[in-house]
């Protein structure tokens, strides 16, 4: 059964350029196309795509609030997010918001067909090139104490030091130790490398961020 | 009364004088004039009372000496004398004679000879007194009598002013000059009061009238200008000179930004022009190979990889110019900043917030004021200070957003620099940080010292 999707940009040149791609593929059938964000969440409804590419930034809702609207509806329609924008906090905002990829627009047709069929799959797709930041590909992350998951997990759904600490009952600079101590063992530079090399290295995954506090 | 006056007055220059003038003028004159008046109504008293004394006296001698039958006789004189004044003189100063018909004095008070012989004269009339002066201009009132006997004879009763106002006749004279010496002063002290008050404030108003701010500074005043208006010039001149630094600074910040704006243009022409368009040629190239070549694959493999770096730094370059991310909030905004420039610096930036600063409502200028903040306070503890660790801390209290970023780099001695130093000697980073910062009526502090690594603190009203 081919995999049922649809496509919102508002970008006329570049829509069709991936819709061209879309209806190539043969396991895959382009149901529907949106030029803003409230003709995607309406067709969404309406059509129960199982994959919508959604572009970030688009009039009427972005990219994000519809992925949002798609999580809190509560619809199984698996969102990728398609951007000319490689801003890692895109990245993470998607992610929060429900969104199962993240693929940049310059991607190529065979790796679009991979981030697809991931999604479909239930699965988590980042684009190469915004995924190439973290790490290299030998990199065997060290082990995170339970503690460290907890603090981990905590700031990358977007709380404070403060608020990480108040939740835990440890003090902000224990905090600060943990996510320094965090770094080290993941090679990371900062929170969302370390968000982004957790969920890539399963040391998190997908669901436990999305999971309500 | 006093507030007609004033305003009679108040008018121009030229009224105040006339004001002054007479305000200086009119009581010297009126003084002077009751003076005069009181003076000759007092000689006028004097001279009535003189006169009539001088005129009893006389009579009264002669009506002693008057006989209808006795023809002079030397024992007759003898007895005269013994009258008291003729052996002491009259009881006010003044002498009293007996002249025989042919002008031989007979008898005379003490004194009395020498001066009626200066003063006389053939045609001084008889029985009235008279006001005379002799050779040496001393006045006398002088009256003359018959003496009603056979032989005649005269009386001759005389007091002398000299003698009888003293001192007061010096003092009469002395008032032309009195007069003359007021008007004088008066007169200087106009002539002063235009010299050093009118004339210096009417070039001062004239100067201040003609006088565009922020480009003039008034003239020095003359020397010996009055305190007062010294300090009024001084005051005007701190003003002035205040207004032209001003215009200066902001004559220079034009300037600067100005320059500062054709300096980028021609950075972004120029990364254009060496990124980009050489990309886009190169793709072009490899397109227009692609036809007639047997290796199509690899070229099209060629075009690809151009195309994607030029996407790429394309989208840095728009990323440089504005942000697109700042949309996402401040604190995404500033996370998404800080871990592009820990992976650009290659150095470890440790963020974090106050649990309201993401919701807050923040204008994008400001996000985008406190990014460029950001940037240039990171660029800084890289490339001077050497930095390797930066935090970036946001708090929020009531209205008050405070971002702080401090680094363990070299540091600098802050406290001795100002921010004038920092625009001429090439710091213009930090200097333009709190150029934004005041723009956006904020405040930016630096506190650094060197060996203790740098800490800015930029807080601002959201």
């Amino acid at each position: 059964m081919a995999v049922r999707i649809l496509l919102a940009d508002d970008h006329p040149l570049t829509r069709s350029g991936i819709a061209e791609f879309v209806r190539r593929e043969e396991s895959f059938e382009l149901v529907a196309e949106a030029e803003d964000g409230s003709e995607a969440w309406d067709k969404i409804r309406e059509l129960r795509p199982d994959v919508a590419l959604l572009d970030i930034r688009m009039p009427g809702y972005d990219g994000v609030t519809v992925a949002q609207k798609v999580k809190n509806e509560g619809l199984n329609t698996a969102i990728v997010m398609l951007t000319s924008y490689d801003a890692q906090q895109y990245v993470i905002a998607s992610l929060r918001a429900g969104a199962r990829g993240f693929v940049l627009k310059t991607v190529s047709p065979k790796e679009l067909t991979t981030a697809i069929n991931t999604v479909a799959k239930g699965g988590l797709y980042l684009d190469p090139e915004v995924a190439s930041v973290m790490g290299e590909q030998d990199f065997i992350p060290e082990q995170l104490s339970v503690r460290e998951r907890e603090v981990l997990l905590l700031a990358a759904k977007g709380l404070s030091s403060k608020e990480v600490a108040k939740k835990l009952f440890i003090s902000e600079r224990t905090v600060q130790t943990h996510l320094a101590s965090i770094y080290d063992k993941l090679g990371s530079r900062n929170k969302t490398e370390a968000l982004l090399l957790a969920l890539k290295y399963g040391v998190v995954t997908l669901e436990e961020l999305l999971e309500d506090e | 009364m006093l507030s007609y006056i004033r305003r009679k007055f108040a008018g121009s220059g030229s009224h105040f004088l006339a004001f002054l003038l007479c305000a200086l003028v009119l009581p010297s004159a009126a003084v002077v004039f009751v003076a005069v008046a009181g003076m000759l109504t007092q000689e006028k008293a004097m001279e009535a009372a003189v006169s009539s004394y001088v005129q009893d006296l006389a009579e009264s001698m002669s009506y002693h000496l008057s006989s209808d039958s006795e023809v002079w006789t030397f024992a007759m004189l003898s007895d005269f004398t013994r009258y008291p004044f003729f052996s002491w003189g009259p009881s006010i100063p003044g002498w009293v004679a007996l002249i025989a018909q042919d002008g031989k004095v007979l008898i005379a008070s003490p004194g009395s000879m020498s001066i009626i012989v200066s003063i006389w004269r053939n045609d001084l009339p008889v029985g009235q007194a008279v006001r005379v002066t002799d050779k040496g201009g001393a006045q006398y009132t002088l009256a003359i009598y018959p003496v009603k006997r056979p032989g005649g004879g005269y009386v001759v009763a005389a007091v002398s002013w000299t003698q009888l106002l003293g001192g007061l006749v010096g003092v009469v004279r002395l008032w032309p000059a009195l007069i003359v010496a007021i008007a004088f002063l008066s007169f200087i002290a106009i002539r002063l009061l235009w010299q050093k008050v009118v004339r210096p404030l009417r070039s001062l108003a004239s100067e201040i009238d003609s006088m565009t701010l922020g480009k003039d500074v008034p003239e020095k005043l003359p020397d010996g200008t009055i305190e007062e208006i010294e300090s009024v010039h001084s005051a005007l001149l701190r003003f002035a000179q205040a207004a032209v630094e001003r215009d200066n600074l902001r004559n220079r910040y034009v300037r600067d930004v100005v320059q500062a704006q054709e300096q980028e243009r021609m950075d972004m022409a120029r990364e254009i022009h060496d990124g980009a368009l050489q990309d886009v040629t190169a793709l072009l190239q490899q397109i227009h190979m692609i036809a007639d070549d047997e290796n199509k694959t690899s070229r099209l493999k060629r075009s690809e990889i151009i195309a994607k770096a030029v996407v790429k730094e394309l989208r840095a370059f728009c990323d440089e110019l504005a942000p697109p991310w700042m949309d996402l909030g401040l604190n995404e905004a500033v996370t998404e900043l800080a871990e592009r420039l820990s992976q650009a610096y290659d150095i470890r930036i440790m963020t974090d917030y106050d649990e309201d600063t993401d919701n807050a409502k923040i204008e994008n200028d400001k996000i985008l004021s406190l990014l460029r903040i950001i940037q240039e306070a990171v660029s800084n503890a890289v490339r001077h200070g050497e930095a390797s660790e930066v935090n970036i801390q946001l708090t929020r209290e009531n209205d008050t957003l405070t971002l702080e970023i401090s680094d363990d780099g070299k540091g600098f001695d802050a406290a001795n620099i100002s921010h004038e130093t920092l625009r001429v000697e090439g710091h213009r980073g930090l200097a333009s940080m709190k150029e934004r910062m005041n723009l956006m009526g904020g405040t930016l502090k630096i506190d650094s010292s060197p060996g203790k690594g740098t800490d800015i603190r930029a807080s601002l009203r959201i």
